[in-house]
């Protein structure tokens, strides 16, 4: 009766590539691993080298957030320099950072996701012809316009640091060079103009008439409003996912992690909780706590490194040390399995909306009973709102305030411990640096995608998209679209996962 | 023509940069080139099934391969297995060394594919297709020629410009000659220094220096700037069509030289008596020695004092 089936699936359109391996009984998965197969070992190319040197070689771990990686490693090296950049410098590189993120949903979420509903199985939906109009691979509308305007988005870094991706112009101390004030008002032109695009086309309303919804019932009522809304990719996502199911797919262990992001400079007038715009942390259900990095432990049981201490390490502690690979036990994936507190967490723009108390996100975890992969596709989409005015905001006050320092002298870094903590486009991004004698001794890095990805824990509980995928459909092993767009929903980024940085490939069989 | 993307050891960050490319964008390249897009990771809607199927095709030359691109770099760890970076349970190396056999064109794209690059050590054993670092030989070794007869087609940079992939693509569809330097790098755009076109170039001249972040000066003498050492077109194509690292004072890496990321920090520069230990291309110690010096002499009240915008 219920056949049980075991089948592989190698996931693409996701950073780096990832492989799943399902157990299907009735056409549906009741079992799943998720394996990251590459290992680049940049925690052990850090040792040894110079202090500031994780400037340059972290942000190459990932070439779509290495922004985020940047920031991490130089919040480290402000921590163990004791010291906090001048006000410019931390709207500079909060205003980078922010269009960094936004480049990444509005490319993820309209090449690598949406695309999805251009597949031939959705052909019997009334919208399937929009789907392939829009965003079918290399050809739709919104694909060309989502290339379009995301480069030109980008050009706001390259005025403020040189070039996108990979540049290093944060150091300890603040920024290397305060941009000239036409370079700054450029940058608020271009975003000013993305900003349009993305209220007419992602929204299809303004930014005001979006954020006036609080409720799913509000949503609702915002759908039916005008023919706008719903054939914005806003109204699409959420007519069509809710048409295949999504609302009722994906639905993880709904703990939600942020470390927090965007430190909010003294004497600005920009809000935000916990000093920050977007606030940090970690929320069981609805019930929201605070975090603190110190509960943060690496467990390695089902990955491919030297058994270690029971309940795992704190990163300022860790070791990779890995084992060839293979089939050693039970071990299946180059991804760690970090813990907060002991437990798996799910991070990204869902989590940060969930630990920002969003009550309309709150209530989509309510009616959907818990995390759908349409409520985190859907945060996805709609994470730039929340973004667009801090960001205007710092480029006027950094135009009214030119002449304020961007960089305090800080003397050479010989010695210390620091943390570096922030919110990728994925979620949660921490570096655990130690430097001695000007070297670096220790580095330690844990990715939004260890947390999501993460492979099972001593206990042997689930990582987060491994708990997500019980109970989605898979009637074609050979083409998973559901089980890959749960997956999607949390925007993997394979190439950074591996805790020691790795991304994935392959396989593993039945 | 036809193309196929691969990725292994890599952080992604070429496909993000090609991205950005203007031609007038990615869609209208691969239109106007009238090139098919067989396969690319992070673009392709292909089933798995379907890309086995497109792989074992090309694999079996039943369907020809023009175009082969590399991004990131080859792993051989750990102990020259190449199981850290696989594809169906099998070493990515062997897929990509067999792929590289079938095409008519190989394409290294970043250093990392062209040279190994990060993760080049004892463990991971990372290299490039034809070159580690600067030595050749790599997973293809040097006498290695694509079915056109030319060997891997070395495109530098950490990541590679847009306008650098672009530009070879559209010469090998129209069949253009690419010469290469030494490095299998085209001449077109890496037989020029990233130094080209600085806007701090007249801070450099002259010899005014920065010890510190944050001025208008030359990163060359104290920050580690590799702009007059290394070849690239940076300064000259601009990044996001907008500026440089080096412009906006960031020092260059030096990330299109094969043997980046050097094994010596970064943010400093080596030197022996206050005279860079590496210097430009070409240049006799002795006599840059004099020159420097005279150009500190000489350097006018606008420079010193940092006037002069950059």
């Amino acid at each position: 009766m219920s056949k049980r089936l075991e089948c592989a699936i190698p996931l693409n359109r996701v950073e780096g590539d990832l492989e799943l391996k399902v157990a299907v009984e009735n056409g549906r998965v009741v079992d799943s691993w998720s394996s990251g197969t590459m290992f680049r070992g940049f925690e052990r190319i850090m040792v040894g080298r110079g202090a500031l040197d994780g400037l340059v070689i972290t942000p190459r771990i990932c070439g779509i957030c290495s922004m985020t990686h940047l920031t991490a490693a130089v919040n480290a090296l402000d921590c163990i320099a004791g010291i906090v950049p001048p006000a410019n410098a931390i709207r500079l590189r909060n205003v980078a950072l922010m269009v960094e993120t936004i480049q990444s949903d509005i490319r993820q979420s309209l090449l690598m996701y949406l695309v999805d509903f251009a597949n031939p199985i959705f052909a019997d939906h009334a919208w399937y012809e929009q789907a392939v109009a829009r965003y079918q691979a290399m050809q739709g509308s919104r694909c060309i316009g989502a290339i379009k305007e995301t480069k030109r988005l980008l050009e706001i870094v390259a005025l403020i640091g040189g070039q996108w991706p990979h540049t290093s112009f944060m150091v300890p101390g603040g920024v290397v060079y305060a941009p000239p004030i036409n370079d700054l008002q450029k940058s608020l032109q271009l975003l000013k103009g993305f900003k349009r695009w993305y209220e007419q086309t992602v929204l299809g309303c303004s930014l005001a008439r979006w954020q006036a919804i609080t409720s799913v019932a509000e949503l609702d009522e915002w759908l039916n409003e005008q023919e706008t809304h719903r054939s914005s990719d806003v109204g699409f996502l959420l007519s069509a996912g809710r048409a295949i199911g999504l609302d009722r797919l994906g639905i993880g262990h709904a703990h939600f992690l942020s470390y927090g992001a965007f430190n909010i400079p003294e004497g600005s007038l920009v809000v935000g909780s916990t000093g920050q715009l977007v606030a940090s942390g970690f929320a069981v259900g609805q019930e929201v706590g605070s975090f603190d990095q110190r509960h943060i432990a690496e467990q390695v049981a089902y990955s491919w490194y030297a058994d270690q201490t029971p309940g795992g390490l704190h990163p300022m502690e860790g070791v990779t040390t890995p084992v060839a690979s293979g089939a050693e036990g039970n071990k299946y994936s180059w991804v760690k399995a970090p813990r907060y507190a002991g437990q798996a967490a799910e991070t990204g723009p869902l989590a940060e909306r969930v630990v920002a108390r969003d009550p309309l996100f709150l209530d989509l975890l309510q009616c959907d009973q818990g995390a759908s992969s349409l409520t985190r596709q859907l945060a996805r989409l709609i994470r730039a709102t929340h973004l667009f005015a801090a960001a205007e905001q710092w480029l006027n006050e950094m135009i009214a305030h030119q002449a304020m320092p961007y960089y305090l002298p800080v003397p050479p870094l010989l010695n210390g411990e620091g943390v570096g903590l922030t919110q990728a486009a994925r979620g949660a991004l921490g570096h655990w640096v130690k430097i001695r004698e000007g070297r670096i001794t220790h580095y330690q890095i844990i990715t939004p995608t260890a947390w999501n990805g993460s492979p099972r824990d001593e206990q042997g509980v689930r990582g987060a998209w491994e708990q997500a995928l019980i109970g989605t459909p898979l009637a074609d092993p050979d083409d998973p679209v559901l089980a890959g767009m749960v997956v999607r929903s949390f925007d993997p980024c394979l190439v950074c996962s591996v805790h020691v940085i790795g991304g994935g490939r392959r396989r593993l069989m039945a | 023509m036809n193309l196929y993307w691969i990725q292994s050891g890599g952080c992604g960050g070429d496909t993000m940069s090609f991205l950005n490319v203007e031609a007038p964008n990615l869609l209208g390249l691969f239109a106007e080139l009238n090139l098919e897009l067989l396969w690319h990771p992070s673009l392709s809607t292909l089933s798995p099934k379907q890309r086995l199927t497109l792989t074992d095709d090309l694999l079996a030359g039943t369907r020809p391969l023009d175009i082969l691109v590399v991004e990131g770099a080859i792993l051989r760890g750990p102990a020259s297995t190449g199981m850290y970076d696989t594809y169906q349970g099998k070493p990515k190396k062997d897929l990509i060394a067999k792929l590289a056999h079938q095409a008519r064109y190989v394409v290294a794209l970043g250093t990392c594919a062209a040279y190994g690059g990060l993760g080049v050590d004892a463990y991971v054993q990372a290299t490039g297709l034809q070159f580690l670092r600067q030595n050749p030989g790599g997973l293809l070794g040097s006498e290695f020629r694509s079915r056109s007869g030319l060997p891997v087609i070395n495109l530098a940079g950490c990541p590679c410009h847009p306008d650098v992939l672009a530009g070879t693509l559209t010469a090998l569809i129209a069949d253009i000659a690419l010469p290469l330097d030494n490095f299998h790098r085209p001449l077109a755009w890496y037989g020029m220094l990233v130094h080209q076109g600085c806007t701090r170039n007249e801070y450099h001249e002259y010899r005014i220096e920065e010890e510190d972040f944050g001025q208008k000066g030359c990163l060359f003498f104290h920050k580690g700037c590799h702009g007059p050492l290394v070849g690239g077109p940076c300064n000259k194509l601009l990044w996001n069509r907008r500026s440089s690292k080096t412009r906006a004072g960031v020092p260059c890496f030096g990330c299109t030289n094969p043997d980046f990321p050097m094994d010596y920090p970064f943010f400093e520069t080596r030197h022996i008596e206050n005279i860079p230990i590496t210097l430009p291309n070409g240049i006799n110690r002795a006599h840059y020695l004099v020159y420097k010096t005279m150009a500190a002499a000489a350097a006018p009240d606008r420079l010193k004092r940092r006037e002069t915008e950059i």
